[in-house]
């Protein structure tokens, strides 16, 4: 889950990295109540880089000019999105700005310090100057400090800049994070250091240990949350496609077999579902038949539809549970437009599932490429 | 030994892995002690069940995302060097300490959201089906959960029993990698030959490829999923770029062309569909070694 700039903010307030006195504005009028003396910069709050250059970020001297700045920020889409909430805060001086951040690396599981010299909007720069240091072992302040000298940072930054560091590790560790970043850091004339803009993205699996993180996205006003279903059925999202083939299969990796293979035959796929894997320690049959139930109404909805193919595989409950969502759907979908389903149901409760399904007339497939051939027919 | 032997996922599964073959000796769920589950004793501590029934080879842990870092520090202090971790969910920051205490242990950990070992006829160490396997000579590795099922059965089907397979886990941040099972398989005597089955994202099959022309030397074939899936929707802002890059992971690594131009360069021949693999296993155990086979 990515942050808001303002919400990456708080946390590093909190932490105790540096950032100007700012005030979260939800309307152009908010700006009479300004508490921050003039000159102020207004920034739009959106999850994608590159506002400044799209008009995002404006400097003004007075409450006229930054009513009329703020109502055009509001309405200025960045990348599709409409900014919910701006964030006005005091204009600093910077005479240096500097890039650093912590991320994890994948590969070698282990976290990474970077930074550059050059910070700022030329990412180019930043990247071409990038400096990397792997935490191998417990983290240390010692690993910032190494940070800021491959960096070429000299006297007293190599202190200051540390600090800021290794505070954003301490965050990045305590609030689970995927990625911590400042940019730019900009480095007064007289050495002081100010987080300018940041960006946090937190891990999602570890959400539900971090409900401050979580409720986050609650405070977001509505309107910037576009197809936002709730957590519980988070691998229960439909991916819409072009053409007219639903698909709906258990695992990430059979999801993108059966959309491949389809493709493959010449098949244009509607939409697709992964039920997710079996290694949620809390599946039950219940929660499993609810969220196949749930993805085939959302299927339904696309108009383009001509046939639903069903590619499951597994053991214990799956087969019966999504013979059975298949069945109640059906019931529910009587009188009005019918779609075909061609179903291939692979598992031990395969005979049970079978003579549900043959209940309903519909066809059922052992193997995998003449179901794909059945449905690709049926489009047609 | 299970730990979380009293979940939901653990209690399906503890009972289908003793009736395959594997000697169960005994389950873990803190309040549950003196239980027991299909016969199998359940006690409150690792180190506890270990007084009780000795030494235990691999621990499979199936406990809740947040508890099984806990689980695993646990099965590793009581002196237990295999763990299986099926659960979904882990987050990155405990594996990466999984890691480090598993490397300085020299502990082998599988997955985490993984199927776990099956060795067919044999043992069963997680989840995999085990109707669609077979014992035989094909070391199959995975790096996803149903998929591997469906490529086990496509293999039994066409007379291609399996040595040993396994499912590495799907998440970003696993135990063991490609390279390791690779090793182990090449120098597994039942085994002839190799499937590799990835999917797009992360640089494992990469990774992978580069350590197979450098150290196996017995055939491999692989399957990649996700050749036709749409670019995700995710605009990236500076910072996602700059990390993905630093981290080894450019923009056009992760994606199906990259895998498979690198297996081809490892002279690794790519499946088409899982159907397909069979056809590329008989071709490439028509010579005897990885680079006579596929030249």
């Amino acid at each position: 889950m990515d942050l808001l700039e303002y919400q990456a903010k708080q946390l590093f307030h909190e932490m105790g990295i540096p950032v100007l006195p700012s005030q979260q504005i939800n309307h152009p009028k908010d700006l009479k109540g300004l508490k921050i003396p003039y000159p102020v910069v207004l920034k739009s709050q959106v999850y994608t880089g590159g506002r400044g250059k799209a008009g995002g970020i404006r400097f003004v001297e007075n409450t006229i000019d930054a009513v009329a700045a703020a109502q055009t920020i509001f309405n200025l889409p960045i990348t599709g999105m409409y900014p919910a909430v701006l964030l006005a805060e005091a204009k600093y001086d910077a005479d240096r700005e500097l890039y650093l951040a912590v991320i994890l690396d994948w590969s070698a599981r282990r976290p990474l310090l970077l930074g550059s010299q050059r910070g700022g909007v030329d990412v180019e720069a930043t990247i071409d100057t990038m400096q990397q240091v792997v935490v191998d072992q417990e983290f240390s302040p010692f690993y910032a400090r190494r940070l800021a000298l491959k960096m070429g940072l000299q006297g007293e930054l190599i202190q200051s800049v540390s600090a800021i560091v290794e505070k954003m590790y301490q965050l990045f560790l305590q609030k689970d994070l995927d990625l911590v970043e400042i940019n730019p850091l900009a480095v007064s004339s007289a050495g002081e250091l100010m987080a300018l803009d940041g960006k946090i993205t937190a891990n999602d699996d570890a959400l539900g240990r971090h409900p401050d993180l979580a409720t986050l996205q609650e405070k977001i006003p509505h309107q910037i949350k576009t197809k936002m279903l709730p957590r519980d059925l988070a691998d229960t999202t439909l991916v819409e496609l072009e053409g007219n083939i639903g698909i709906l299969c258990n695992g990430a990796g059979l999801t993108m077999t059966t959309l491949d293979l389809v493709h493959k035959a010449g098949g244009r796929p509607a939409s697709f579902l992964n039920l997710g894997s079996e290694y949620r320690h809390n599946n039950s049959p219940e929660v499993l038949r609810d969220r196949i139930q749930r993805g085939l109404e959302l299927m339904m909805q696309s108009k383009n539809l001509k046939v639903v193919l069903v590619n499951t595989l597994g053991n214990v409950m799956l087969c019966r549970q999504t013979a059975e969502a298949i069945a109640i759907h059906l019931q529910h979908q009587a009188g009005s437009r019918v779609v075909p389903f061609v179903v291939r149901l692979v598992g031990d409760q395969f005979d049970e599932a079978r003579q549900m399904l043959q209940a309903l007339n519909l066809p059922l497939f052992h193997n995998l490429d003449e179901a794909i051939a059945e449905a690709i027919s049926l489009s047609k | 030994m299970v730990q979380g032997i009293t979940e939901p996922l653990g209690s399906i599964y503890a009972p289908l892995m003793q009736v395959y073959g594997g000697q169960i000796l005994a389950g873990i769920s803190p309040g549950h002690g003196g239980q027991q589950l299909e016969g199998i004793p359940v006690f409150d501590l690792v180190e506890q069940a270990l007084l009780s029934v000795g030494a235990v080879d691999t621990s499979v842990i199936f406990v809740p995302p947040y508890q099984v870092l806990d689980a695993a520090l646990e099965a590793i202090a009581a002196g237990i060097r295999q763990l299986v971790l099926v659960t979904e969910g882990v987050p990155p920051m405990d594996m990466m300490r999984l890691c480090r205490v598993a490397e300085a242990s020299e502990t082998l950990v599988v997955g985490p959201n993984c199927p776990g070992i099956i060795v067919p006829g044999q043992i069963l160490l997680g989840t995999h089906p085990a109707e669609f396997y077979t014992p035989g000579t094909v070391g199959l590795v995975s790096r996803c959960g149903t998929l591997t099922y469906e490529v086990a059965r496509e293999l039994s089907q066409a007379g291609f029993g399996q040595s040993i397979a396994l499912g590495i886990g799907s998440d970003r941040i696993i135990g063991s990698t490609f390279q390791q099972w690779l090793q182990i398989l090449d120098e597994d005597e039942q085994t002839e030959a190799i499937v590799l089955v990835g999917k797009i994202g992360s640089d494992s099959e990469e990774v992978a490829a580069r350590y197979i022309i450098e150290a196996i030397d017995k055939p491999v074939v692989a399957y990649i999923a996700g050749r036709t899936l749409p670019q995700s929707q995710y605009t990236g802002h500076a910072g996602a770029v700059v990390s993905s890059q630093i981290a080894g992971l450019r923009d056009e690594i992760g994606t199906a062309e990259s895998k498979i131009a690198a297996l081809k360069q490892a002279k690794v021949p790519v499946a088409e569909r899982p159907s397909q693999l069979p056809d590329l296993l008989k071709q490439v155990l028509k010579g005897s070694t990885r680079t006579s086979a596929k030249s």
